[in-house]
């Protein structure tokens, strides 16, 4: 297998005395769908900007493409398009000027594609920047971006401005990316987008990757949720190995299972009599909640049965 | 709930908000009269050099800075100060106006701020409401305190106050007119620049009427840059023009309600018009995109330059004869002369470098907000390397720099070729500010490597720029030492025509300002990109 699109070992990175990055760790396969989740300042954009060359490491390896993107910036950014979380446009040029300069300075796009990707995102490339909303100045970024023919597409929270129904036009554009056998980081708080999109996901919190691995690895961690109707007394079931956050409601029950005690939770389920069951695996949701929840999970008294 | 509701809040509000910037502005307007009224009363103590002085403001030159001209019969330190100053202080009233009365209505509407305080109790008419209670108070407080100082000074009483609440009452003419203009564009920065325009076109029409008829034809009348000046104060009073204020204020306001209440908040009377749905063929690399954004400010600058070096170099021979009767004035053009006409259009060429000087600053710190605004971050992230983008910009602010100085030295040529019928200046005065040119250009290197290497220390920059331009119009007046005189950055090099042309400093300096340059771009290449 070709060497990783993205290839990010222990990456450090200070802003005077407050440190952004702490030994992050971020790995890409090229082909795949890469979602990058994380909360507001915990060092997304940071981390998107040392893959960019815009920041220079101050710890750690960082390899894109085969390259060094602070040394190899320009032949690197040949191959890769990218699109800002806020994204800033010249106040007196129209979306469309905009989209033709980003072209041109990257080494071209593909008019076709531009045509067909300005009626999909309804944007009017007439009007001036300063008059667009931010979901507009962000299809402007998404058009010149989803134009180009790069390998790569690095997107900061790309759908941050744009209704449902653009979304979904976005939504189609990344499986789209993915077809044709590009790699997408798709950093993003939206955890529905990422969980539809893709393939791997990289959790970071204060600057430090906390879980990273394909979203079946994860889920592996993870509890599943049940909520059945039974036949004799559910209370019981409370008393597994686990079993967290049981509610019982006379014979209707809710509670949440370890992955890995399934088994016996269920035999014990249908020792009860089962009239209906109903199980989802874990939300993406849940495994973020996990994550940034604990404090909540603290105040609530929950924090001893959470691991 | 009437259409003012609020109206009083909204005013406190503002005036706590623009507390620092409206305290500025009064105090260094105010601050500039009660600095000027001893100068020229020092200056030009004999009569004969007053009346020498009075000759030089009926030049056409003269008429266009000074107005109409009354009192130069007899001038004293009144008509002095009201045909010296007027200009300027009713320009300066009319810049502050029209940015106060802008960022009140248009760009409050504009940012969305307008929409979260209509929506709570606020009257459909308190917004544009306060900005004008403000915009008057300021104007007034700041006329009323011009005309204060000057009775301070032992000038009339009654004249001095009348003069000061005629500066006042101009300067809200000019948040009037911009009133209305807020109701046309959607945009703060259009609805400002057709304010800006407007206000260019009246002064332009009081210069054209004035220079047409002596004491103006109804052309100047048409402008209010003409009414404070038609009382004749000091000279032979007459205060009825001055009712023309409060007329003009009324029926602009009347517009501007009228017009508001037509529209939605928002909304523009002129609509924004679609612009090209492609980029031409020239807009296709970075240098293209930074000489795109800057378009506007270099035919601006590079218009004002040449048009302002013309009406210098038109007073070449008008020097001579001012300096035969008053030796005091080749202090405050800062050098002793034999040559009268060399002396003061080297000065002149100075003025030409530190335009020039300012604008290649501004026009490298235009790529740092570039940097600080985001869009720096997206030209970077496509096949565009630090060199080339940074690069490209200072090469804008050099070109647009030289630009300006060789308008500057043709100007100032053709000015003193028109009045001399010596064709000869041109070319040295193009000489002149070419040789000068490092000078012009060390600000731009400056910038450079500041936002090159230490980007925080920006305003580093202005104070060198701000000190230099000081040192170099009022230092021999203030009799400065020569060694904080050279501290100036137009102090360093030989000004021709007066001094002599010299290779060696010319070329140290050009060698500097390269390799300012050099390091600025080394600095750039290697720095983290800063995004506010």
């Amino acid at each position: 297998m070709a060497s990783p699109a993205i290839d990010a070992r222990g990456v450090d990175k200070y802003f005077g005395r407050f440190q952004a990055l702490d030994g992050l760790d971020l790995t890409v396969e090229t082909g795949r769908i890469a979602g990058f989740l994380g909360p507001n300042g915990s060092g997304k954009s940071t981390t998107i900007r040392v893959l960019l060359g815009l920041l220079k490491a101050d710890g750690g390896t960082v390899r894109l493409l085969d390259g060094d993107p602070w040394k190899d910036a320009v032949t690197l950014h040949r191959r890769l398009a990218y699109v800002p979380g806020d994204v800033a446009l010249w106040p007196n040029l129209t979306g469309g000027q905009a989209i033709d300069l980003l072209g041109r300075l990257r080494g071209g796009l593909d008019k076709a594609r531009k045509e067909d990707l300005l009626a999909r995102f309804e944007l009017d490339p007439t009007k001036k920047a300063r008059t667009y909303s931010k979901g507009n100045r962000q299809k402007v970024a998404l058009v010149a971006a989803l134009a180009s023919d790069a390998e790569l597409f690095i997107l900061d929270e790309p759908t941050s401005g744009l209704d449902p129904l653009m979304e979904a036009v976005f939504t189609r554009c990344v499986l789209e990316l993915k077809e044709r056998g590009r790699t997408v980081l798709l950093s993003s708080h939206i955890l529905s987008e990422v969980e539809k999109l893709c393939d791997t996901v990289t959790i970071i919190r204060q600057g430090r990757t906390v879980e990273s691995g394909t979203l079946e690895d994860l889920r592996h961690l993870t509890r599943s949720s049940v909520r059945a109707t039974v036949i004799g007394d559910p209370r019981a079931l409370g008393a597994l190995t686990g079993v967290h956050d049981l509610a019982a409601d006379g014979d209707r029950v809710s509670f949440d299972v370890d992955n890995e005690h399934v088994d016996t939770v269920m035999r014990a389920l249908t020792a009860l009599g089962v009239r209906s069951l109903v199980s989802n695996p874990p939300s993406l949701e849940e495994l973020f909640m996990r994550h940034y929840g604990d404090e909540t999970a603290v105040l609530d008294g929950d924090g001893g049965n959470a691991k | 709930m009437s259409a003012l509701t609020g109206t009083g809040t909204l005013t406190r509000f503002i005036l706590r908000r623009d507390r620092v910037r409206l305290s500025v502005w009064t105090l260094s307007l105010v601050g500039v009269t009660a600095m000027t009224v001893p100068t020229l009363d020092e200056t030009f103590s004999t009569p004969a050099q007053r009346q020498a002085r009075a000759a030089l403001m009926e030049t056409p030159t003269g008429v266009v800075f000074g107005g109409p001209g009354y009192g130069l019969d007899d001038y004293t330190l009144g008509p002095m100060m009201v045909n010296e100053m007027t200009m300027s202080l009713l320009i300066a009233l009319a810049v502050m106006s029209i940015l106060h009365v802008i960022r009140h209505t248009r760009a409050e509407e504009e940012s969305g701020r307008a929409e979260l305080l209509r929506a709570g109790v606020l009257g459909s008419g308190a917004q544009m409401t306060a900005a004008l209670v403000t915009i008057a108070s300021i104007n007034l407080l700041i006329g009323g305190l011009t005309g204060a100082v000057m009775a301070g000074y032992g000038l009339e009483t009654v004249d001095s106050l009348v003069y000061g609440l005629g500066l006042g009452l101009a300067g809200l003419t000019f948040g009037a007119i911009t009133a209305v203009c807020a109701q046309l564009t959607e945009h703060g920065r259009a609805a400002s620049g057709l304010a800006f325009l407007a206000v260019g076109v009246l002064f332009m029409a009081r210069v054209v009427g004035d220079l047409a008829e002596e004491g103006g034809n109804a052309l100047s009348w048409a402008s209010p840059f003409a009414w404070v000046q038609q009382t004749r104060i000091f000279d032979d009073p007459r205060w009825w023009p001055m009712a023309l204020y409060p007329l003009a204020i009324a029926l602009l306001f009347g517009v501007a309600y009228a017009l508001a209440r037509r529209r939605d908040l928002g909304a523009g009377l002129i609509p924004g018009r679609p612009g090209p749905a492609e980029a031409g063929p020239l807009l296709n690399g970075v240098l293209a995109l930074h000489l795109r954004q800057q378009r506007g400010a270099i035919i601006a600058w590079s218009v004002a330059v040449f048009l302002f070096a013309i009406s210098f170099g038109t007073l070449a021979t008008e020097v001579e004869g001012m300096l035969e009767q008053n030796p005091d004035i080749v202090a405050l053009l800062g050098d002793a002369s034999d040559d009268a006409t060399a002396g003061f259009l080297s000065v002149m060429s100075g003025y030409v470098i530190m335009a020039a000087g300012a604008y290649a600053a501004l026009s490298v710190l235009r790529a740092r907000s570039e940097e600080t605004a985001g869009r720096a971050e997206v030209v970077l992230a496509t096949a565009v390397g630090r060199i080339r983008w940074y690069g490209a910009a200072l090469a804008v602010s050099v070109l647009s720099a030289t630009l300006i100085v060789v308008l500057g030295g043709l100007g100032i040529g053709i000015g003193a070729f028109a009045v001399t019928d010596d064709s000869s200046w041109i070319g040295t005065m193009l000489e002149a500010v070419l040789s000068q040119l490092p000078m012009a250009l060390a600000f731009g290197a400056l910038s450079a490597l500041v936002v090159g290497v230490a980007p925080r220390l920006t305003s580093l920059v202005w104070v060198w720029l701000g000190y230099s331009v000081f040192a170099t119009m009022l230092g021999a007046l203030l009799g400065m030492p020569d060694w904080a005189l050279e501290l100036s950055a137009f102090g360093i090099l030989p000004r021709p025509p007066l001094d002599d042309f010299d290779v060696v400093p010319v070329a140290i300096a050009s060698a500097v300002v390269v390799a300012a340059f050099a390091a600025a771009l080394a600095g750039f290449r290697r720095r983290d990109l800063t995004t506010a």
